[in-house]
């Protein structure tokens, strides 16, 4: 098809106008709203579409938003055209997370823009409000239990603000001035943004803006088809974990999420089937959550170079099966659905790191952003009660945002790097969270050994300790530990996880002050060793429960993935991470095969060559090939294979006389041919979680799992580490990559 | 303070010259130039004010010892900031928060980046921080939001951590930044009673956060502290090895340093992080000045090099602060004029897009190495800079005065090849095409700096700086629907005129919560406090009480709220009514800014910051204006060229060129017209005209 046709001059211009106008957009709502996770956690965004409803361009901001209104949009058009229809100056309160957005805190304000009397296009902003009403976070069983839940009603009316709507949808919610912030900046957002597309439209011409917006679109799809294009074709496949409240046992219940990619020419389709089945918590995706994660997941990974228009997901196809926690069937609850994406965004990543290095470019692959083992168990972030200043609140405190990037082929990940969801988002200052909220830090510090392993490990998470200071009303989600890693995956070798501590509480009390005055200072091993009061984990894991004053709590924030064989990192990177703090000796031994010396200042370097070589040949020793053999091809012919692409750090295809096989890089092993596993005939060693992990989960439950990790049988570097889940059945041996010869 | 024979200097070191320009009260300027000697940036200085003397026609003694202010901006901070060579610094924090400038908030991934940037997620990293992990101790203390003591400070651990960092690391210097201290800095006044103990010839440089801003946010103000021990043995070795040159070589007056604020203070006053953007400080001062002198209250200042579009603004008559400003990509406390950047330069990349036709200016520069490739050193991408050539507005022959000579040739066939080909255009319309594109793009920047102030454009006139600012101010300004462009042919030397007729100035932002209906007690107390510590530097600083002026700001905002909005007193102190009218000024601008309607009084409103800048004036000179000559300045035409316009209408005319040192004041010339500075070029549109000023600037209307 023949792209529309513009004057390319004039089309630039209005290209990086419009985009300015929806920065405009987005200034205004961060500096009107009082949300901290909107004006620092960076969750809002301002964005336009033409008449029909298709996004034309989203600005920076949450990149959830920027998939998610379209549907709203077109929505609103199929049910509110006649009754109560739409005219100029009219503004529409929108949270339905079934047809848009992830879960009811997803609000947006969305606006009709006239000219001459015409519908021509729709501005909208979005924020990430943390107030619905409702049960508190975590309780609900259904949608209706989520607070408010509006599929469109006018809060502005012809450029008349309805006091009457406003009052009773912020009437319905706990913080009513807080949510009125930013439902007002979110209307302010849009007076902004709606008033200059006017502007571009007597500078342009209403015909140029049409046909431009038009041009936008194709010119992503264009972009993203071309990325497409340079990669191989294939299918790659990858299943994480997640975990929940089974409500009739009061434990933890794993799901899987699996996902099939298959890349042909400039089309990419994702098939979720094998996906778990939907809960009856608020621990599920709807179809349009979904489809918001992909699209974020591949803006980031994928398609970062490509305007953000809804053209660019025109080469993707998405299958999800229904009734699955990824396309939950109405009324299910849904409000932890962006955990659910969470891990979604890192199931793809997955997928798509791996084609991208097939591909060459190194400097697109990440391990995983998030991910860690028993992440998902104790106290939440969610806050409940009143603040110092007596406010009634259901806030989120944010610090989530303080997550670990994951490791590259080149490099570690980046130590609390934010947020891959957002790609501006930062985490408050503790001086002004302590100004508002009832809590005193002691610590708020990179998490020890808490960022999955490798040559290049992935970056660290964040940890906090914090005691409840200063308010007699605060309670806090509650969840049971699930003891599987939750959305996490290393590449090349490298580990999904670390060996993270524990989210959990101490009755630490009141007489907390006399001790800090005494001179003690809690830190995480006293609060595990009992110093500091008992660790309360409380019988049948409720939703919720309170945290009296002096409660003193510990939580962490994933760390990345890492990246490469742990027994390649150099041994100066050990070191200094032992320097710092952010890894024990212990760890530096059992895992990357690094003696130090005994003042821990430098490395013993014949001790750490010795153990690691201690540590290869007991890959060898204490693993075996699925298959019972290391080939399925002649070994002695390694050498007279040509190589083709190198799709893995360690891994290449190779060719002689037309036939294709696997091959080591480094030793020239061969494997089997490329519709074959290469898994089957590695060295296979399968660990235990529960070995795996230095700590016990509070709950005194086992943890559930098992790291399947593959090394070479020629040179013993490990290739792959896999998570599995007997429980939830599947073929252990997950054929992960298979590349179109 | 100054008699009828006195001189100011003021000086301005930049990256590749060191200016300076004197000045006598009775409105007399002279300016001179030396190469900047970044191996000692001393000797630059002096080389300058020989230079000076030579253009003063005096000794170069006598010069010094009749300055009665000696005024010295320099870019030895920010250089050693950018090439991050500073000393060895280590860092004292609470215990338990030793990570934080390491977090940086999580912020600090993208801080200081560009949105191009930003999105390329798996590819950005944070900055390696300038205190590496290892020499980060935390002691046992804590002290809660309110200023109350809850842990009581540690000597034990403060003690340690001097021995640790001295002796066995081999600090330089040491910072000090321990949680809320903004609220109460009782811990770190003990810390530094306790430094003095353990280092009693003081030999470390220290620096201390709440010393540095007393406001709530302690990554920013971590990175304040750690970046002024970074800079502070450099900072002071370089100021103190010039001022005991100055004083040898003749200087009896003050020695006063130009501070990032847009002020002034004696060395003694000045911290070494407040010497930070004191370049960009002088050229927002100059502007300032001359908006003041040529009656213009709202100007955007937009300056356009090689690489970046720098955007400044004045409103009101005075520049703005950034709340945290960036500078190398750390997040700081201190009142550093707002100065926005964009990519966009004369060596700005264009290039056509290979699976969407789309044009593309920008970010991408060639830099000046190997710069457009009408340098002909190696470029080959198209450039800002080469379709300026290829549309005839700049002289192959006269870059630069003539100091660099371009080949046109190339440009012209990189433009075909390139750009014009592919998209199917004449060479020109290529070409102009890329000049209207990057003049709209930096047009949109202009007004994203605007709208955030709660102004319009239309309000504003424009002040165009830099090589290539002159030669795109018509485009971008008619874009915004400004019609005033002012171009200064002393542009060169403006920051060192700026640093000249600077103020002594002295800044405290505090942290604090009056929520409405406020009693006025509350607030006069603080600004009763803030306003004796800032009088006291100014009696340091050599002036009477009567001779300070304090200007305050109340930032306010609807109770919890991130962001607040800034607004000027009107009132030394507050009294009932006051906050009343305080409350409504509130209310009104923040519905200028955000639209009616947007405000929502039920949410509770109170003030979270006062600001308050003492300003001791000094003496500045009043610009001696020229006699005034009618004519169109034909004397000036040296010769004619095609030039190609894009306003009003597109194409080729034959056009004058002006030299404009043959211009005088009062001669206004119409377009078509090109006018020739030393520095840069002017393309005067058909219909458009420009002005010599009696002070010689040039006003551009379009």
């Amino acid at each position: 098809m023949e792209p529309t046709a513009v004057d390319p001059i004039r089309y630039e211009m209005y290209f990086h106008r419009l985009w300015a106008i929806g920065e405009e957009g987005r200034m205004t709502l961060q500096r009107v709203t009082a949300s901290p996770i909107v004006a620092q956690g960076g969750e809002c965004m301002s964005s336009f579409y033409d008449a029909k409803g298709v996004m034309v361009l989203a600005c920076s901001g949450h990149l959830r938003f920027a998939a998610a209104t379209s549907q709203a949009i077109k929505n609103m058009m199929e049910y509110f055209q006649e009754s109560p229809g739409f005219y100029d100056g009219d503004q529409f309160f929108f949270n339905d997370p079934y047809v848009a957005g992830s879960h009811t805190y997803d609000m947006m304000v969305i606006k009709p823009i006239f000219h001459g009397g015409e519908l021509i296009a729709w501005t909208a902003t979005s924020t990430h409000t943390a107030d619905t009403g409702g049960v508190l976070r975590g309780g609900a069983l259904e949608v209706f239990h989520e607070g408010i839940c509006i599929s469109g009603l006018k809060i502005v009316e012809k450029g008349e603000f309805r006091e009457d709507v406003f009052r009773t949808l912020t009437g319905m919610c706990r913080d009513p001035q807080y949510v009125g912030l930013d439902m007002k900046a979110m209307i302010a957002g849009n007076n902004v943004c709606a008033d200059r597309y006017l502007g571009l439209v007597e500078k342009f011409g209403a015909d140029f803006v049409e046909a431009a917006g038009r041009r936008m679109i194709e010119d992503s799809e264009a972009k993203a088809r071309a990325k497409l294009r340079s990669l191989p074709d294939g299918t790659w496949v990858s299943r994480e974990y997640v975990t929940t409240l089974d409500r009739k046992s009061r434990k933890a219940v794993a799901q899987q999420l699996y996902c099939t990619m298959t890349k042909k020419g400039d089309e990419l389709e994702f098939d979720l089937e094998g996906t778990s089945p939907q809960t009856d918590t608020d621990h599920n995706s709807t179809f349009p959550s979904t489809a918001a994660h992909i699209t974020l997941a591949l803006t980031n990974a994928l398609f970062w170079d490509v305007p953000w228009s809804d053209g660019k997901m025109r080469p993707v196809t998405l299958k999800v099966p229904e009734g699955s926690i990824l396309n939950c069937t109405f009324p299910a609850a849904c409000g932890a659905a962006p955990r659910v994406g969470n891990v979604l965004v890192s199931t793809i990543c997955e997928c798509v790191s791996k084609m991208l290095y097939a591909a060459g470019r190194a400097d697109d692959v990440n391990a995983s952003t998030t991910g860690n083992l028993a992440y998902a168990g104790g106290p939440g972030y969610f806050y409940g009660g009143h603040t110092r200043d007596g406010i009634r609140v259901a806030q989120g405190l944010y610090d989530i945002h303080g997550a670990g990037m994951g490791g590259a082929p080149l490099r570690d990940g980046v130590n609390t790097g934010g947020h891959m969801n957002i790609p501006s988002a930062g985490i408050s200052d503790i001086e002004r969270i302590e100004m508002q909220y009832p809590f005193l830090y002691f610590t708020r510090g990179h998490n020890p050994d808490g960022s999955g392993f490798g040559k290049y490990r992935g970056g660290l998470g964040s940890y906090r300790l914090y005691w409840i200071y200063g308010s007699q009303d605060c309670s806090v989600d509650y969840k049971p530990y699930g003891g599987v890693a939750q959305g996490g995956y290393g590449l090349c070798g490298g580990y999904p996880t670390g060996k993270s501590v524990l989210r959990y509480m101490v009755d630490a009390g009141m007489e907390l002050l006399d001790r800090v005055k005494d001179g003690e200072y809690p830190d995480g091993a006293g609060m595990r060793d009992g110093t500091w009061g008992r660790v309360v984990h409380p019988d049948g894991v409720p939703e919720r429960v309170a945290l009296p004053e002096g409660s003193l709590l510990i939580d962490y924030v994933a760390g990345g993935g890492g990246f490469g064989d742990p027994l390649e990192r150099d041994p100066a990177l050990v070191l200094r991470d032992f320097g710092r703090g952010w890894l024990t000796a212990k760890i530096g031994e059992e895992v990357y095969g690094v003696v130090l010396s005994d003042d821990g200042r430098s490395v013993d370097t014949a001790a750490t060559q010795s153990l690691r070589e201690r540590a290869r040949a007991e890959r060898k020793q204490l693993g075996a090939p699925p298959s019972g053999k290391t080939s399925a091809l002649d070994p002695g012919q390694a050498a007279e294979y040509d190589s083709v692409l190198r799709f893995h750090a360690s891994l290449e295809i190779a060719r002689r006389d037309g036939q294709h096989a696997i091959r080591c890089v480094h030793c020239g092993h061969l494997y089997c041919g490329p519709e074959e596993n290469y898994k089957n005939y590695a060295l296979r060693r399968i660990v235990d979680l529960n070995d795996y992990m230095e700590d016990a989960l509070p709950s005194g439950e086992p943890y559930i799992g098992e790291y399947h990790e593959y090394s070479c049988p020629g040179c013993r570097v490990q290739l792959q580490v896999d998570l599995f889940c007997p429980a939830m059945g599947g073929d252990p041996i997950l054929w992960d990559t298979r590349i179109d010869v | 303070m100054a008699e009828a024979k006195d001189y100011i200097i003021g000086i301005d070191t930049g990256g590749t010259f060191t200016d300076v320009v004197v000045m006598s009260p009775s409105g007399e300027v002279w300016t001179a130039k030396a190469s900047t000697t970044p191996d000692e940036f001393s000797r630059g200085v002096m080389d300058a004010l020989t230079e000076a003397s030579r253009v003063l026609d005096v000794d170069r003694a006598d010069l010094l010892k009749q300055a009665v202010l000696f005024k010295h901006g320099s870019t030895v901070a920010t250089n050693a900031l950018i090439t991050r060579t500073g000393v060895k610094v280590g860092f004292i924090t609470t215990r338990g928060f030793e990570d934080t400038t390491e977090i940086m908030r999580a912020i600090g991934r993208v801080d200081g980046l560009s949105e191009e940037e930003i999105r390329h997620a798996t590819w950005v990293t944070k900055p390696d921080p300038l205190v590496p992990r290892e020499r980060v101790l935390g002691v046992r203390e804590r002290i809660d939001y309110r200023g109350e003591v809850v842990v009581p400070l540690s000597r034990q651990d403060v003690m340690d951590a001097i021995r640790k960092l001295v002796d066995e690391e081999g600090c330089e210097a040491i910072a000090v930044s321990l949680l809320h201290a903004w609220a109460n800095s009782k811990h770190e006044d003990d810390v530094r009673a306790l430094a003095r103990e353990a280092d009693p010839s003081n030999k470390v440089f220290w620096s201390f956060g709440s010393e540095l801003a007393q406001v709530a946010g302690e990554y920013a103000r971590a990175n304040t502290a750690i970046i002024n021990s970074f800079l502070g043995p450099t900072v002071d070795r370089y100021l103190g090895g010039l001022q005991t040159k100055l004083e040898e070589g003749g200087l009896e007056g003050p020695f006063l340093i130009m501070q990032g604020n847009g002020g002034v203070a004696h060395r003694a006053h000045a911290t070494p992080v407040s010497n930070l953007q004191s370049g960009p400080a002088g050229g927002a001062i100059a502007s300032a000045y001359v908006a003041g002198l040529l009656g213009h209250p709202n100007v955007i200042t937009a300056d356009m090099g090689g690489t970046s579009f720098d955007v400044g603004l004045i409103t009101e008559g005075y520049w703005r602060y950034a709340a945290e400003p960036i500078v190398e990509r750390f997040r700081m406390l201190q009142p550093i004029i707002d100065i926005q950047s964009i990519g966009a330069g004369g060596g700005t990349i264009a290039r056509v897009d290979e699976e969407t036709g789309r044009l593309l200016v920008g970010p991408q520069s060639a830099g000046a190495s190997p710069g457009p490739v009408c340098y002909d050193s190696g470029g080959e991408e198209v450039t800002v800079t080469d379709c300026d050539l290829v549309l005839g507005i700049i002289d192959p022959e006269y870059f630069l005065g003539g100091r660099k000579s371009l080949n046109k040739e190339k440009a012209e066939k990189a433009v075909e090849e390139k750009i014009a080909k592919p998209l199917g255009l004449s060479n020109v319309e290529a070409a102009a095409g890329v000049y209207d594109i990057v003049n709209s793009k930096m047009s949109d920047l202009i007004r994203q700096q605007v709208v955030r102030t709660g102004h319009l454009p239309e309000e504003f006139v424009i002040y165009a700086f830099g090589g290539a600012g002159p030669v795109h101010a018509g485009g971008f300004s008619a874009e915004l629907g400004i019609n005033q462009i002012y171009i200064f042919p002393t542009s060169p030397v403006f920051s060192a005129f700026g640093v000249a007729s600077a103020d002594v100035i002295h800044t405290r932002v505090i942290t604090c919560q009056y929520i409405f209906p406020a009693q006025p007690e509350g607030p006069n107390e603080r600004l009763d406090t803030i306003e004796k510590e800032l009088g006291e530097a100014m009696t340091g600083e050599g002036f009477k009480a009567d001779q300070v002026e304090y200007r305050r700001f109340f930032t306010m905002r609807y109770r919890r709220q991130t962001a607040g909005v800034e607004i000027p007193l009107p009132w030394d102190r507050m009294t009932d009514e006051r906050l009343q009218e305080l409350q409504q000024m509130f209310e009104t601008k923040y519905e200028e800014l955000y639209g009616v309607g947007a405000g929502y009084t039920k949410a509770g409103i109170e003030i979270s910051a006062i600001r308050v800048d003492a300003v001791g004036l000094v003496t500045k000179p009043e610009l001696k204006p020229q006699p005034v000559e009618k004519g169109d300045g034909s004397q000036a035409v040296k010769g004619k060229r095609n030039v190609y316009f894009t306003r009003p209408e597109r194409g080729f005319i034959e056009t004058p060129v002006y030299d404009n040192a043959l211009l005088k004041a009062g001669n206004e010339v119409a377009g078509p017209a090109i006018l020739e500075l030393p520095f840069t070029t002017i393309p005067v549109p058909p219909g458009a005209r420009v002005t010599v000023d009696r002070y010689l600037n040039l006003v551009m209307e379009i």
